[in-house]
């Protein structure tokens, strides 16, 4: 009785699933079955040139750049958030002077902001302002540090961009696309120039400030190039990168025996199913176990000299932005291709007491100021400057209007993002020292001289590091993907 | 009735931009029947009539076709009257002459055709030279007259009669005197010459505009002058160069040759003076912003320091290195890449590499020539292998910091004479051995950070040698020093002085 109650069971749920079997369904399924075939096929026929790319020692075989590169090694600080231009570098004694009036109409017409609605008042500048350095370079009392190192950088001041929310805008600056899927600038260079050091990632990030950027970890991952190209996050305080060490009752020679078994397993699926994942993956089984030597080794700070800490205002054990710096020093001192650095909580809207552009902003400028200018000279020093590109910013900049969000008064002096003109800055490989190059109207408003827009700087930084960023470029989908899609000119005026 | 209506619209442009595309089925299908008919009456090939009448009747339409989309073209104006007149007569020639020989070689229509047989083969003929000289003529319209020729080589050039080449071409000599350069004749003409002159000559005006005569910039085209004397920024052609290269009115038009930024500022710095024909550099005011578009055109000594030169080793051509030689290298744990795509020095780093020493050393003799930049630090080394770079003539980079190397090593170094960078950070190196080093022409960095060099000998040797950077780092005193610089309270009494 009970065998059949069964057999009546599971016939009704057989016939159950027959009647949501649809036509739809059935095509589906099918489609599915037919394509992945014809896709099985193609990638099959492509598979050889892919490998090339992604074999096991592919990572350290660096493509042959067009020309000769100025830039080694990148070390790119991103501020997460978008601080002000107008408190710090972009220096505007007009906007001073309509503090407080409304902002004229052709400011407005046509223009969305993210959170400005009506009409807003001007708001002047809450920093002081002088020039420093022989070349004159014009920067607020936010940055005291960076003052000391004027004449070793150069600015961008009318920087543009299209996207004027955090995480497109910070997906378009590390991808070139402000749509999910592209590989960041740190793995086209690590593609492209190769990673140096064996016992390291050739891109490292290092996140500080308590909350990754926006748009997550797609701003450094690898996008449709090997995933062995993606930037590797490694944590500043407790392990450097979790799970990197081994489990209590695990000795090393263990590890590696377990290591060996499963690369071996990989490696006989490889060649059963040519699928350039799976070197990848070996490859990153191996880098993980040197990984369990050099990372902690190159992440621990207790062997530099106190004077260097002092310098950096770091304390051992502090997962700060001032520790992220030195630790970037000593990772492209280990020729780590490409260091990555973001720092959350620059979003000055003026809504609390952490974000704004007086108080909130002087605090994120005190904890960042001179550790940057410490690397600077730090990396000087050591000879590495001049092969090691900086570049300082973010994804966009602030308006010259005060945000009066939901048409009322803030509680704290800010700014709404701004997409038509910000400040970025870069120093060493192969760029000017002491320049500025562009210039914004006299509100700050708008760049009316020599504009640089997202793609452009990508493009630059590809030219510093060898590369034509039209000729580099990687088949997907059965087109040639580049960095700076269809646009971008090299600033080529900046290049030293 | 038809005429202003087609001048009017957006059509007529939109059709007529194909001609271009058009043409070449004429061209093609008539060659081609021309080709067979040949074949057929020689016997060299065995093909039927109906296929070279097949083929004739699609020259045919495709030759009226590229009259009426020629003719629509040509209302947009900015070409050569009498070129102009002389093209068309023999497109519509061609298009003539085919419908006539196919209708000869049609089976329905020949009986009606009077001579058929006879007149069959001079159309023929007609209709594939006149094909050759109007599409002449139309390259001719497009490119400007003489463009197919004007690189014919010698002896053929002098046989044709045609003048020597002028050195005019496509690129801008260098200035030996900037300062007593005509503005005008010697600067703004010779940019014009290359970027602007394709479509704005004598035989080819596009927009009724000709830059090859001052007065004729000044007379300008449909929208006006060019330029307005003394107001660079407003002048037509500036505004144009300086649009998005995606917008209609950009000029050059996307695609072509661009003028530079400075080649923009030139052009505009000369407008700003009043646009004079007979000034020289020296004359017309001096901005500061002008300076560095100067200086690129000559060999910058007369405007003072100009930016450096790209080191001369990177230009040198070498051999390839020996693929075997490079394989050894990379066995030993080394890092060997090639500099850049167009020569054969490459990089040689030792960062996978702790224990290399001297005895390694030899298997770089092989690629000494190739060695261009050697990254040796943090390894084995000692001076006996300084001994060995100094025999690597094209190094430029050297890194040996965090190595045991002495004076005694450096001074070999004194013949590398591309040998720019130089890091001795954490050696023994001390003040003789930086002395002796500093006189090296090339040398543009030395660091000497934490070896047996001293700060006066690190002043006294950057005072002697002003181009040469020689950089010591921080100890305990150098930092207090920096942090009481970014002390908020001091910096500003420091700025209200500046």
């Amino acid at each position: 009785m009970k065998e059949k109650n069964m057999e009546k069971l599971l016939k009704e749920l057989q016939h159950a699933d027959l009647h949501r079997q649809t036509r739809r369904h059935f095509l589906q399924s099918a489609g599915f079955g037919l394509g992945a075939l014809g896709l099985g096929s193609l990638l099959g026929s492509c598979s050889s040139s892919s490998t090339e790319t992604a074999g096991a020692t592919g990572i350290a075989n660096a493509r042959i750049p067009q020309f000769l590169p100025k830039a080694k090694r990148v070390i790119y600080i991103h501020m997460a958030g978008a601080p002000s231009q107008l408190e710090l570098f972009d220096y505007k004694p007009q906007l001073q002077k309509y503090h407080g009036q409304d902002c004229p109409a052709e400011f407005l017409e046509g223009k969305k902001f993210a959170f400005i609605q009506g009409v807003p008042k001007m708001l002047g500048a809450q920093s002081n302002f002088a020039q420093y350095g022989q070349s004159g370079a014009w920067m607020s009392d936010y940055v005291p540090y960076l003052q000391t190192v004027a004449d070793e950088i150069t600015f961008l001041k009318a920087m543009h961009t299209d996207q004027f929310n955090h995480a497109p805008a910070q997906l378009l600056m590390h991808t070139g696309s402000a749509r999910l899927g592209r590989p960041s600038l740190g793995a086209w260079s690590v593609y492209g120039l190769g990673s140096e050091n064996q016992n390291l990632p050739g891109f490292i990030v290092l996140a500080s400030g308590g909350q990754q950027p926006d748009a997550g970890k797609s701003v450094y991952g690898s996008g449709f190039l090997p995933s062995v190209y993606q930037g590797v996050q490694c944590r500043t305080g407790g392990d450097p990168v979790l799970y990197v060490s081994d489990p209590s009752g695990m000795n090393r020679d263990m590890r590696k025996q377990t290591i060996e078994a499963i690369n071996e397993i990989n490696r006989q699926t490889y060649e059963e199913v040519q699928d350039p994942e799976i070197l990848t993956r070996i490859s990153q089984y191996e880098m993980a176990f040197r990984m369990q030597m050099s990372v902690p080794e190159v992440m621990d700070v207790s062997k530099e000299p106190q004077f260097i800490l002092d310098m950096y205002g770091v304390k051992p054990g502090e997962g700060t932005f001032a520790m992220n710096c030195l630790l970037a020093r000593k990772l492209v001192e280990n020729d780590v291709r490409f260091v990555q650095l973001f720092d959350w909580g620059w979003d000055g809207h003026g809504t609390s007491k952490d974000h704004n552009v007086e108080g909130g902003l002087r605090q994120k400028c005190r904890e960042s100021d001179q550790p940057i200018a410490a690397l600077i000279k730090d990396l000087k020093m050591r000879g590495l400057l001049e092969e090691t590109l900086i570049i300082w910013g973010a994804e966009f900049g602030r308006t010259p209007m005060q945000e009066n969000r939901n048409g009322l008064v803030m509680p704290f002096m800010g700014r709404d993002h701004h997409l038509d003109a910000f400040t970025m800055w870069m120093a060493g490989g192969g760029v000017k020292q002491g320049f500025s190059h562009g210039e914004t109207d006299e509100l700050g408003y708008y760049g009316v001289k020599n504009r640089v827009h997202v793609h452009d700087l990508q493009a630059t930084i590809l030219h510093l590091m060898g590369f034509n960023h039209e000729k580099f470029t990687y088949p997907f989908q059965g087109r040639n993907f580049r960095l700076t899609d269809t646009e971008g000119k090299v600033v080529k005026e900046i290049v030293a | 009735m038809l005429y202003p209506l087609l001048q009017a619209s957006s059509w007529a442009m939109f059709v007529g931009r194909f001609h271009p595309a058009l043409v070449h089925f004429p061209i093609g299908f008539l060659l081609i029947a021309a080709l067979l008919e040949i074949g057929r009456r020689t016997g060299k090939v065995a093909v039927s009539e109906s296929a070279i009448r097949f083929i004739l009747f699609f020259s045919a339409i495709g030759a009226t076709l590229a009259c009426v989309a020629g003719y629509l073209l040509s209302l947009g104006g900015g070409y050569d009257e009498q070129l102009l007149d002389n093209h068309m007569w023999q497109g519509i020639g061609v298009a003539v002459f085919a419908w006539i020989a196919w209708l000869i070689k049609s089976d329905r229509l020949k009986s009606k055709v009077p001579y058929g047989s006879l007149i069959y083969l001079p159309a023929f003929l007609l209709a594939t030279i006149l094909t050759l000289t109007a599409g002449h003529d139309g390259g001719s319209l497009t490119h400007g007259q003489g463009y197919l020729t004007q690189y014919t080589p010698e002896p053929f050039r002098g046989l044709a009669g045609i003048p020597p080449l002028e050195e005019k071409g496509m690129e801008i000599k260098p200035l030996s005197d900037v300062q007593q350069a005509v503005v005008y004749n010697e600067i703004v003409q010779p940019i014009l010459q290359a970027r602007c002159a394709q479509c704005h000559n004598a035989s080819k005006q596009k927009g009724d505009l000709r830059v090859d005569q001052l007065a004729l910039l000044l007379k300008g085209g449909e929208g006006g002058p060019a330029f307005i004397p003394g107001k660079g920024s407003e002048s037509d052609m500036i505004k144009r160069c300086l649009l998005d290269e995606n917008d209609d009115d950009h000029m050059p038009p996307k695609g072509k040759p661009q003028l530079t930024t400075d080649q923009i500022e030139l052009i505009s710095w000369w407008i700003d003076q009043g646009a004079p024909a007979d000034k020289k550099v020296a004359e017309l005011k001096m901005t500061e912003a002008i300076k560095p578009a100067l200086a690129s055109l000559g060999q910058g000594a007369v405007l003072g320091k100009t930016k450096k030169q790209e080191s001369a080793v990177l230009s040198l051509k070498v051999p390839a290195a020996s693929e075997q030689a490079l394989e050894n290298l990379r066995k030993a744990g080394l890092i060997v890449n090639t500099l850049s795509q167009d020569q054969n020095l490459i990089e040689v780093s030792a960062v996978n590499a702790p224990n290399f020493d001297d005895k390694q050393m030899e298997l770089l003799k092989p690629v000494a020539e190739q060695i261009a930049w050697l990254k040796l630090g943090d390894t084995k080394i000692t001076d006996a292998a300084l001994e060995q770079i100094s025999k690597f003539p094209n190094l430029n980079k050297l890194h040996l910091e965090h190595t045991v190397i002495s004076d005694k090593g450096i001074n070999g170094l004194k013949g590398l004479k591309y040998l720019e960078y130089l890091n001795v950070v954490d050696t023994k190196v001390g003040d003789a051995g930086l002395k002796n080093v500093a006189g090296m022409k090339g040398l543009r960095s030395v660091y000497v950070w934490q070896s047996a060099v001293t700060d006066s000998a690190v002043s006294q040797v950057s005072k002697q040698n002003p181009d040469l950077l020689v950089v010591n780092g921080f100890n305990e005193a150098a930092v207090a020093e920096f942090l009481r610089a970014g002390d908020t309270t001091s910096t500003k009494a420091e700025a209200k002085k500046l």
